[in-house]
């Protein structure tokens, strides 16, 4: 019998977010698959393989060097062949901007990268268990950002 | 009043004028007349004593012919003769003196002819007698019935020419009657008519005695407004100038040459002269716009550089606008002013925008340091205290785990500061997007964004019916959180905090505490608290940032989220108020104006 693991990547520039990101979910008694991209080029080039795995829920930071989460996102939603993977922002930042148009371009929900682990735990471990089918047809603009 | 207004109107003079006229040409009309008439006259008597005096010398040289012959008759003596020969030639001559005075009388001509009649009869008479005496010598009897005649003849004679003297002085008289009549009607005619001329040339004389009051004063008015209105060019730094279009001439008023740091009047009027003080860069823009500027159409404003006599830049502005005098001429009225101070200060002004902008532009970048950069290794410090803390807080001594408690809460602090500053900032954006929303959802968001801490401390909050308004909503859900969130924190322990919520419609000069002179009607929105409360006397104090009134040992905070709050309100131009009672509560008082 095959173990069913929920594939999950995470782009993201910064060394210590990727490892509380890898701790977080060896801690949390979930089946994943994390991998973990330093950058947007980096992403795009794994997903872009015919024969790549596509994740279940992918993590994006916005800020990235070389090509940054927004510009992923837009790829993203352009090809056909990633319509079933959940894309959540998870970002430092706040603002009002960068949620409008992180919403405005199709991500199914925005994280604010919680500044405690255990948050951090709780924060990944609901995301990953969303329904996102369910989730995603009742999403509007007040529920995108994910409250704690 | 009709009478009046010909009185007053120019066409008065110029009728008297003409009448006067008339009046002396009538009256040295009939003054002639009257002369020619005194002379004719005086003639005609002169005339009337020669055809008497002449008649009279006919009658005597009759007589003497007579006397001369009778005397002859008598005598016998020759000598006789001689008067009545000369008499007969005096005779003649004298007919024919008074023939001719009388040409021109048909009444006299005719008695004049029956005069030779009788003339000639006793002339012949005479001769025949003196005849017939001569020759064979008259008896008595004879010369007796002859002489009888003769004095017949005589008689007639002398009656015909008295008629003849009579008829000329009845002439006489009756032209003597009615140059009597001409003369006494001509002087009282001529004494009217001057009286008349008199008057009319009195009355023009008041009026033109009075319109040259009336001019003087209007005279001493226009000299007081010209010297005013210099006055008000040197003291308003200005100069006018007129163009008359139809014949290109320019006047410039004194102070145009004062503005040019030039003595009043020391060149031409004229665009050429003028433009030699125009700065070289704007002497093609100014000719442009002169130029341009088509018959019969105002000079619009434009403004261009002076360069002094004394080198000094100045900045001069012009306009200018069509008038028609009553002449019919069109003249471009204009003015000068030296308007530098004004383009200085509007170009300071402008360097200050664009200084304002870079430091609005740096606010915004510090926003974005603040909210990103700042806070990301913060976040990463308390994730890894929460890791310390979390897996090695065994391993650790007891004041290694006193300093891990003391960091977080400085990190903690930190990340308030970072917080609390970032919405502050957010409060200054100069991006303001109003929309009209519920104030009641505005609420219910805030509610719901202190949920966790209204919960913790079981308060109650009561609120009325908020209004829908338009504002910028995510600074008003600020407000109302910062508010509720204040009353929360400094709420009395071990008493459940209440706060009410309650919304008024009212008119600027209902309140006390807002100036009169604002806009007429206002939403008064309060929240009541029965928390700590404070000193009156710091009401004012609370909202200045950073300013806090408790120790941050006994209630958290940073001292800006009333700041933010005062910023709020100003943003949407409304006042915002603090009340507080120690130990009783305090009192938040919102005006947001109902039509911002």
């Amino acid at each position: 019998m095959v173990k069913e693991y929920i594939h999950i990547i995470l782009a993201d520039d910064d060394e210590d977010d990727r490892l509380f990101f890898t701790d977080a979910f060896d801690e949390l008694k979930i089946n994943t698959k994390v991998n973990t991209f330093n950058d947007g080029v980096e992403l795009m080039n794994y997903l872009n393989q015919p024969e790549a795995i596509l994740p279940n829920v992918l993590f994006l930071d916005l800020n990235m060097p070389r090509k940054n989460g927004i510009e992923c996102l837009d790829e993203i939603k352009k090809n056909d062949r990633f319509n079933d993977i959940a894309i959540a922002i998870f970002s430092t930042s706040s603002s009002e901007e960068h949620i409008e148009e992180t919403f405005v371009r199709g991500a199914n929900i925005y994280i604010k990268k919680p500044s405690d682990f255990a948050t951090l735990k709780k924060v990944l471990s609901d995301v990953v268990t969303i329904n996102w089918q369910y989730y995603t047809s009742g999403l509007n603009k007040d529920n995108f950002l994910l409250r704690l | 009043m009709k009478l009046n207004a010909f009185y007053k109107s120019p066409i008065f003079l110029k009728s008297v004028f003409v009448v006067s006229i008339f009046a002396i040409f009538f009256i040295s009309a009939v003054t002639f007349k009257h002369i020619n008439l005194l002379n004719k006259s005086a003639t005609w008597v002169n005339h009337s004593y020669d055809v008497n005096l002449e008649l009279e010398r006919l009658f005597s040289y009759l007589k003497d012919s007579e006397t001369g012959q009778r005397g002859f008759l008598i005598t016998k003596d020759s000598t006789f003769l001689e008067p009545y020969i000369q008499a007969k030639e005096k005779i003649d001559r004298s007919f024919s003196i008074v023939k001719n005075y009388t040409k021109n009388d048909p009444a006299q001509e005719n008695n004049l002819r029956k005069l030779q009649l009788y003339i000639n009869k006793r002339q012949n008479y005479l001769s025949l007698t003196l005849h017939l005496s001569l020759k064979k010598g008259l008896n008595d009897k004879e010369l007796k019935e002859k002489l009888l005649v003769g004095k017949y003849t005589m008689d007639s004679v002398r009656s015909q020419i008295n008629t003849m003297i009579l008829l000329e002085k009845e002439t006489l008289k009756s032209r003597e009657l009615s140059y009597n009549d001409t003369i006494k009607v001509t002087p009282i005619f001529i004494y009217i008519t001057l009286l008349i001329t008199l008057v009319l040339i009195s009355v023009s004389y008041i009026r033109i005695n009075r319109d040259l009051e009336k001019l003087q004063v209007s005279n001493n008015r226009l000299t007081v407004l010209n010297e005013s209105s210099n006055l008000a060019e040197i003291v308003g730094n200005f100069g006018s100038w007129q163009l008359n279009i139809d014949t290109d001439q320019y006047t410039f008023s004194d102070n145009i040459y004062r503005l040019l740091g030039c003595e009043p009047q020391s060149f031409k009027n004229g665009q050429d002269d003028f433009l030699k003080y125009v700065h070289a860069e704007d002497r093609t823009y100014f000719e442009g716009i002169n130029s341009k500027r088509l018959e019969k159409e105002n000079l619009p404003s434009f403004t261009y550089r002076i360069i002094r006599k004394d080198k000094q830049l100045r900045y001069f502005r012009t306009t200018g606008r069509i008038v028609t005098n009553r002449s019919g001429q069109n003249i471009l009225i204009g003015t000068t002013s030296d308007v530098t101070d004004e383009v200085l200060a509007s170009l300071s002004l402008e360097q200050q925008n664009i200084e304002l902008e870079a430091s609005n532009k740096e606010l915004v970048a510090f926003n974005y340091v603040a909210s990103h950069d700042l806070q990301e290794p913060l976040r990463k410090i308390q994730t890894f205290i929460s890791r310390l803390s979390d897996k090695e807080y065994d391993s650790l001594s007891d004041s290694g785990k006193e300093y891990i408690t003391r960091i977080h809460s400085s990190v903690d602090r930190m990340r308030i500061l970072i917080d609390d500053l970032l919405q502050y900032s957010r409060a200054n954006k100069t991006e303001k997007v109003f929309e009209k929303v519920s104030l009641d959802t505005l609420l219910e968001n805030a509610k719901f964004d202190l949920a966790q801490s209204i919960e913790e401390k079981g308060a109650m909050i009561q609120s009325e019916a908020l209004p829908k308004m338009t504002v910028i909503p995510f600074q008003i859900q600020q407000l109302f959180i910062n508010l509720i969130g204040n009353s929360l924190k400094y709420s009395k322990e071990k008493v459940t905090p209440k706060i009410k919520i309650s919304c008024k419609k009212v008119t600027a000069l209902e309140e006390d505490l807002i100036p009169k002179n604002t806009k007429d009607k206002f939403y008064k929105i309060t929240f009541e608290d029965n928390g700590i409360g404070f000193e009156q006397e710091y009401a004012e104090k609370i909202f200045i940032l950073f300013n806090r009134l408790h120790n941050k040992n006994e209630y958290a905070g940073t001292g800006i989220g009333l700041a933010i709050c005062k910023k709020i309100v100003e943003n949407h131009k409304g006042y915002i108020f603090a009340e507080g009672k120690p130990n009783e509560g305090s009192k938040f008082t919102i005006y947001l104006s109902e039509d911002c």
